[in-house]
């Protein structure tokens, strides 16, 4: 599928937590297509970053704008994958895709194969592995057509298989005219993107 | 199929996985309510006097004991922000959420009362009166105990905190049922009383997911 043409226009933002200036006067386009990587130190505001344009943070100066509507109004077309598991370790693998994505069983299974946790459906989140964790909670990057996708340290305890593929999805979605945006200190390296450095203010 | 029954089904499968959950809030209103007559003077009067009033302080405690977490997981595996990017409001969302803990987890405490009144003697029509009251007045409960545990995600130690955050609102529904409860051993007409513990419910269902809507975006804003 191709997704209509979509822009997140960030102008003049700027971030001030527990009295540090974290960024300032932030400015920037992000068109169909468009790929961007976050970088920077520890505590350089990565996340930060991330959460304000998912609209988790408030605004504190600045305006973002998605296809010219205010950030309220388009969160339907945002994934955020954060830091946190996004999935009840009480739950199995199948029960917790079904409610965040709301999918049927076929479409998740298909998405459960390509991240490889075939054959773990009915297993509980508890009993996997930290990657094979954060793998259900990347499954939903494979069941879900939402145009914006935000990542939060996507790679952390993925191997390298995985990575790849998880490379190759971020691609095809760039591809089909989806925008990402994703932190990582492992900088991927099947994949074409743009840097953003973060922690140059003073 | 539709968010509200994914969010329902959700639930009943949480339960079904973590049982405890519902059980150990029933154990402890048995508990209280088998212990205390071990602990009075053994006379069945004053203990058909007493009997639904401390059924009633009983099933409160439980009610509080099961709602004082009600937000935490899903707050801390970061599932309760995913909800802001289901396209439907969080007030919506926060008052599914409540139904559901209302029909899963206080329903059953509701139920097991009329046990708990056989045990102490409780005359039927008194018994009858209590099992109204409750079933009128827990939704409200339900969802002020609900906003304590909000406001309080945030913090190490919520649970006490959240409680004591909203005991003003639980006093006016203890004194209301209270009311029923004497009246109903008269033997005079409850219903104004009924009616006025009916509004306090509505006007909390439909009030309270938005304070609690509003108090959760103010902690996931004020966490990573």
């Amino acid at each position: 599928m191709i997704f209509e043409p979509i822009d997140i226009e960030i102008s003049k933002l700027s971030c001030e937590r527990d009295d540090r200036l974290l960024f300032q006067s932030l400015s920037m386009t992000l068109n169909s297509g468009q790929i961007l990587r976050v970088a920077g130190p520890n505590g350089a505001g990565k996340t930060t970053l991330l959460r304000t344009i998912a609209g988790l943070f408030d605004i504190q100066t600045g305006t973002i704008r998605t296809n010219q509507l205010p950030l309220k109004e388009c969160l339907g077309q945002i994934l955020y994958i954060g830091h946190k598991p996004q999935v009840n370790r009480d739950l199995t693998v199948l029960d917790n895709l079904k409610f965040l994505t709301g999918s049927d069983d076929d479409h998740l299974k298909r998405a459960l194969r390509d991240v490889g946790l075939n054959g773990y459906h009915d297993s509980l989140v508890k009993e996997l592995s930290q990657g094979q964790g954060r793998r259900c909670a990347l499954a939903r990057l494979w069941c879900v057509e939402t145009p914006i996708w935000i990542l939060d340290e996507p790679y952390t305890a993925l191997d390298v298989e995985m990575v790849k593929t998880l490379d190759a999805r971020i691609a095809s979605h760039s591809a089909a005219g989806g925008i990402c945006l994703f932190t990582t200190h492992q900088p991927p390296q099947s994949l074409k993107y743009a840097t953003l450095e973060l922690g140059h203010v003073t | 199929m539709s968010l509200e029954r994914r969010m329902l089904i959700r639930e009943l499968k949480l339960i079904i996985a973590r049982p405890g959950d519902i059980i150990k809030p029933m154990w402890f209103l048995v508990l209280v309510v088998s212990m205390v007559p071990l602990a009075l003077v053994p006379d069945s009067d004053l203990l058909s006097d007493i009997g639904s009033a401390m059924i009633w302080v009983a099933t409160l405690l439980a009610l509080l004991l099961n709602t004082e977490h009600l937000f935490q997981s899903d707050f801390s595996d970061g599932v309760l922000e995913q909800w802001l990017f289901l396209n439907r409001p969080l007030a919506w969302l926060v008052g599914l959420k409540l139904i559901a803990h209302w029909l899963f987890h206080v329903l059953p405490l509701i139920l097991i009362t009329p046990i708990a009144g056989i045990m102490l003697s409780v005359p039927m029509e008194v018994l009858l009166a209590l099992l109204v009251t409750l079933v009128i007045a827990t939704p409200a409960l339900t969802c002020f105990s609900g906003l304590g545990a909000a406001l309080t995600l945030g913090s190490s130690r919520s649970g006490i905190l959240g409680v004591l955050v909203m005991m003003p609102l639980f006093v006016p529904v203890v004194i209301l049922a209270a009311g029923v409860l004497i009246r109903a051993m008269d033997g005079s007409d409850t219903l104004p009383l009924l009616a006025l513990l009916g509004a306090f419910s509505v006007v909390a269902a439909t009030l309270v997911p938005i304070a609690v809507s509003a108090a959760i975006r103010l902690n996931i804003g004020g966490s990573n």
